[in-house]
């Protein structure tokens, strides 16, 4: 039986409980006691109407914001209790946020580059990784091109690229085709959920499309602040 | 790619914006590095000419000025002074403005001070050795100052007509004294003559003996003929010169301060403008991961990069802007010569990056301090 429970907590990625977050003086509750377990290597799709609480849960996960009760462990880290969470960001988490946010003025190979910076890896081990990822996103041809001269959808899948190189645990992707027609759209989530599978890497994806949600092995309904549905997809 | 490239790139993203703020501080330091390197040099100068001088008090009218080029003073007190307990030697010298005509190149001004002097009594002046040889006594001879004799492009030889008279140039004397060297000694009775000042002369240089006290016979000869004759020795020269340096520096640190803070609210500006338009990449750097104090040193190692490419763009335009004053100044080119200190240069790269870190900081700090869902969410 112990054998099982902690065979479970080794399997358990995130682990929050009864979590809340309000704003502008507890007049907004973002997360009303919201309570979730995120099992590692799953796919995962938050969805919900706007303004449910879905974003805020997702920065919770990644620690760009801090809760104001409850828990919230990922990947055995204690975000509420641990000060500076800058390197839990650098280690195990990588973002796709909808407007894809790459720095104009910084090569695609530099903007992949960037999380690096954190790390103890050469310039040269850098630049390796930063190619080899740009080539599994079919963009070798455009390393030295500035994001500006990319359409959306290679812009994602540079954004894509530097969310997976320092190696993540999860993937945390915000409205990842928010931003992208329903062509390119497909083409981005297919790229997602095959790095899923290959690299073993947990997928948590906030959308408001149910047809984006349905992609996921888990879907994850968030209305006011908590949990409203938790369905699992059936083969 | 690098961190401290990265720092080194950032600033110049807004071309327009980063050039306005480099002008700025730019301006300040090529002040400080013109004035550093003027003042130097002016003290340099001054150090040669109080040594030059080999008397240690000048005798002069009551009321006359330091440059006064009349004979004032009648020609007997020299060998009255000379009487005097402590005084070991004396020179009359008669001064007078004179213009060069003969179609050179004029001399500073458009004139020079030429010294009428007994030639024998030259080493009173500081004068020690001559290129060519001294003028005889009563002779249209002269010798001419190192920088007039550059000014006028005269040497050993030549004639040069001041006051209607051809005067040949005996010799090319350098004393280091920046008024001398920019001038001529001619034999005292010849200048008397035809400047129309028989038995007078300006002023009276003055020798003691090894052993007396400069400030008592200074005093003594000045107490012996009240009313009539004044007398400043080397010493009062040096501290008034010294005092007057003295302000050239306080201006020239008060100007360095007025660079900083220019200087420097034109970075925090400039840095300011940066960090919000940058706001949303700054929330993507703390997403992935970066530290604060990463993002608060990349920031102040753009305003310092700014400031420092500031530093060597003033640092050029001061010792190039020096150099093109004096070449066509004649009055202050010919007796100014930049002096460059490592000092001036550290003290002009320092300034900037004083100014880079104090412009620099509380953007930086607000950068470090953004929250990142905040920062992401920044339109």
């Amino acid at each position: 039986m112990n054998n099982e429970t902690n065979k479970d907590s080794r399997k358990i990625l995130i682990d929050i409980k009864n979590l809340k977050k309000s704003y502008e003086n507890g007049q907004i509750k973002a997360l009303n006691g919201l309570d979730l377990e995120i099992q590692r290597g799953e796919f995962v799709s938050i969805i919900g109407p706007s303004g449910s609480g879905k974003s805020t849960l997702l920065n919770m996960i990644g620690a760009l914001d801090v809760a104001d009760e409850g828990s919230i462990n990922v990947a055995g880290i204690d975000l509420l209790n641990t000060k500076d969470l800058s390197k839990f960001r650098s280690e195990e988490v990588g973002f796709v946020f909808q407007l894809h946010n790459l720095i104009p003025n910084l090569s695609v190979l530099e903007n992949v580059q960037i999380p690096m910076l954190e790390t103890s890896l050469s310039s040269k081990e850098m630049e390796e990784r930063a190619c080899k990822l740009l080539k599994s996103v079919d963009l070798e041809d455009k390393i030295n091109q500035k994001p500006t001269k990319l359409s959306g959808g290679e812009r994602q899948r540079v954004a894509i690229a530097r969310a997976l190189v320092n190696h993540p645990s999860i993937i945390l992707a915000d409205e990842p085709t928010g931003s992208l027609d329903s062509k390119t759209g497909d083409i981005i989530l297919d790229l997602l959920k095959d790095i899923h599978q290959k690299e073993n890497v947990t997928l948590v994806m906030v959308t408001h499309e149910p047809y984006v949600a349905q992609m996921a092995d888990r879907t994850i309904t968030v209305r006011d602040g908590k949990i409203q549905e938790d369905t699992m997809k059936s083969n | 790619m690098n961190y401290w490239g990265l720092i080194i790139k950032n600033p110049f993203r807004n071309k327009t914006r980063s050039a306005l703020a480099i002008v700025g501080i730019a301006i300040g330091i090529a002040t400080i590095v013109a004035l550093g390197l003027v003042t130097s040099g002016l003290e340099a100068s001054t150090e040669t000419t109080l040594k030059a001088g080999a008397s240690e008090i000048t005798v002069s009218q009551t009321g006359s000025s330091n440059f006064d080029t009349s004979g004032s003073i009648d020609e007997n007190r020299i060998s009255d002074i000379e009487k005097l307990k402590g005084v070991n030697q004396t020179a009359g010298i008669l001064r007078a403005s004179a213009d060069v005509s003969d179609g050179s190149n004029m001399a500073p001004g458009g004139g020079f001070f030429v010294n009428g002097i007994d030639p024998s009594q030259l080493s009173l002046m500081g004068i020690e050795s001559i290129n060519g040889s001294k003028f005889e006594n009563g002779s249209y001879e002269l010798i001419l100052g190192k920088t007039a004799a550059e000014n006028l492009n005269k040497s050993v030889g030549d004639t040069i007509t001041i006051f209607g008279k051809e005067f040949t140039i005996s010799g090319i004397f350098e004393s280091g004294n920046i008024i001398q060297d920019g001038g001529a000694f001619v034999s005292l009775n010849v200048l008397q003559n035809i400047t129309s000042n028989e038995n007078k002369i300006t002023y009276i240089a003055v020798k003691v003996d090894n052993n007396a006290n400069v400030t008592r016979v200074s005093e003594e000869i000045a107490d012996a003929y009240p009313n009539e004759l004044s007398t400043t020795t080397a010493a009062d020269q040096a501290g008034k010169i010294n005092d007057a340096m003295g302000y050239i520096d306080t201006a020239t640190w008060a100007i360095s301060l007025l660079a900083i803070i220019i200087g420097g609210v034109g970075v925090v500006n400039t840095m300011i403008m940066s960090v919000y338009e940058r706001t949303r990449e700054i929330g993507v750097l703390k997403a992935v991961g970066w530290r604060s104090r990463r993002i608060l040193g990349m920031i102040l190692g753009e305003a310092i990069v700014l400031t420092l490419v500031a530093g060597i763009a003033g640092t050029i335009v001061g010792v190039v802007g020096v150099n093109v004053l004096l070449a066509f100044s004649s009055s202050f080119g010919s007796v100014i010569e930049p002096v460059y200190s490592t000092e001036l240069f550290v003290r002009a790269f320092g300034i900037a990056f004083l100014v880079g870190i104090i412009g620099g900081i509380y953007p930086a700090y607000r950068a470090s301090k953004l929250a990142p869902t905040e920062a992401l969410r920044y339109e």
